[in-house]
């Protein structure tokens, strides 16, 4: 498979709303989202070979959507995004109680572990099975099991100290 | 909170990367039919499905990132050349100013990046966040706050930073017409007590690694606005 510029940029096209919706989710705006799907594809063209190399196109998007969001979110925690100067408009489902559930469940995301949170995010944000939550994070299903009942140990001491 | 009843939660049966496989025609023939077969009959994985194909029909409409083609948007600068990231929604442009030598600048002094907007005859000093439209003129100015009343300034078609003239308001004689890429558009100026080599810094700030360390004697100034 041939990945330069213009297939890179046809696969933009053609995958891209897997790397948007998700991020939408993950992210709860629409700035950060748009960001997401930029710098994905755009470390394609620099790094062909990751998707390449990759069984699933849609499958490393997904991997590669939740690594970077799960940064994103991390990155917000610890207030290291020094571009952010003013806050960015969310989407219109972050106001209200379920906007503040969300977000909540965004910071407690960025509190996990790397493997837990993405277990988390495939298991109950993609609605995946432990199987294709194993494929995707290449661990066994019973590995799987581990890391959503690690999280939500995780997930309630969190919102006990909260 | 039960991690399986959040407002984050996936509601439809089939996982949502089984429906992006199907869509995407990567299932086998065996699981594409019995997916096909399920989604035809299942009132939350069609409204998924829908809104899954909806996010596509956005995307396609999206302008291409300029790294994968899009054609670098014009812009037209008087005197000197603006280093424009080209980003689709988030167009970054590098402005780097820098301050006086270390050993002559006081403790407590500062510097500010202020955007001034024209839209048609109107001038008007823009705030952070700044609603602008294509076509609108933005011009940069440098506001010091160091005693000295000393400020510099590097443009970014040369590779270090260089110095401009005192004062304590000085205009940067750097302006561009904006094209007509709307979104946010960022703006980072770094103040430094020495030329630093700017490539390093462009390429992070291109690469959205927004926890990039400056180098030690510079300090990092960021602006945004949004056009639409």
């Amino acid at each position: 498979m041939i990945l330069d510029a213009p297939a890179i940029a046809s696969l933009y096209r053609s995958h891209g709303h897997v790397v948007l919706r998700r991020a939408r989710t993950l992210l709860g705006s629409e700035a950060d989202a748009r960001e997401a799907l930029q710098d994905i594809f755009t470390a394609l063209v620099r790094n062909p070979d990751a998707v390449r190399s990759a069984g699933s196109i849609v499958g490393w998007l997904y991997q590669a959507t939740t690594h970077h969001c799960l940064n994103t979110l991390r990155k917000a925690r610890t207030g290291a995004r020094v571009l952010e100067l003013h806050v960015r408009p969310g989407l219109p489902e972050a106001g209200g109680p379920r906007g503040e559930a969300a977000a909540e469940v965004r910071r407690l995301l960025a509190l996990l572990p790397e493997d837990v949170a993405a277990a988390v995010v495939y298991h109950h944000l993609d609605g995946m099975t432990h199987a294709e939550v194993a494929e995707l994070l290449g661990c066994s299903r019973r590995q799987v099991g581990y890391l959503l009942e690690r999280a939500q140990g995780l997930w309630d001491r969190a919102e006990q100290t909260a | 909170m039960n991690l399986a009843a959040t407002p984050l939660s996936w509601n439809a049966c089939l996982s949502a990367l089984r429906l992006d496989r199907w869509m995407m025609g990567e299932l086998d023939a065996a699981d594409a039919e019995s997916t096909g077969t399920h989604v035809s009959s299942c009132a939350a994985c069609s409204t998924a499905l829908a809104g899954m194909r909806g996010v596509r029909e956005e995307v396609r409409a999206l302008p291409l990132p300029i790294a994968l083609g899009r054609p670098a948007p014009r812009r037209r600068v008087p005197g000197v050349a603006v280093t424009g990231l080209g980003l689709a929604l988030a167009a970054s442009l590098v402005l780097v100013l820098r301050s006086p030598p270390a050993p002559e600048r006081s403790k407590g002094s500062g510097l500010a990046l202020t955007m001034y907007v024209q839209h048609g005859n109107e001038v008007r000093r823009a705030a952070p966040g700044e609603h602008v439209a294509p076509g609108d003129a933005v011009r940069f100015a440098v506001l010091s706050l160091d005693p000295a009343g000393r400020a510099s300034v590097y443009f970014p078609q040369a590779a270090r930073a260089a110095q401009v003239p005192a004062g304590t308001e000085v205009p940067l004689p750097l302006g561009t017409r904006l094209d007509a890429t709307t979104g946010e558009e960022r703006l980072l100026g770094i103040f430094c007590g020495s030329a630093v080599e700017l490539e390093p810094i462009r390429v992070a700030f291109e690469r959205g690694q927004d926890a990039a360390p400056l180098p030690g004697d510079c300090q990092g100034l960021r602006w945004s606005f949004v056009k639409r």
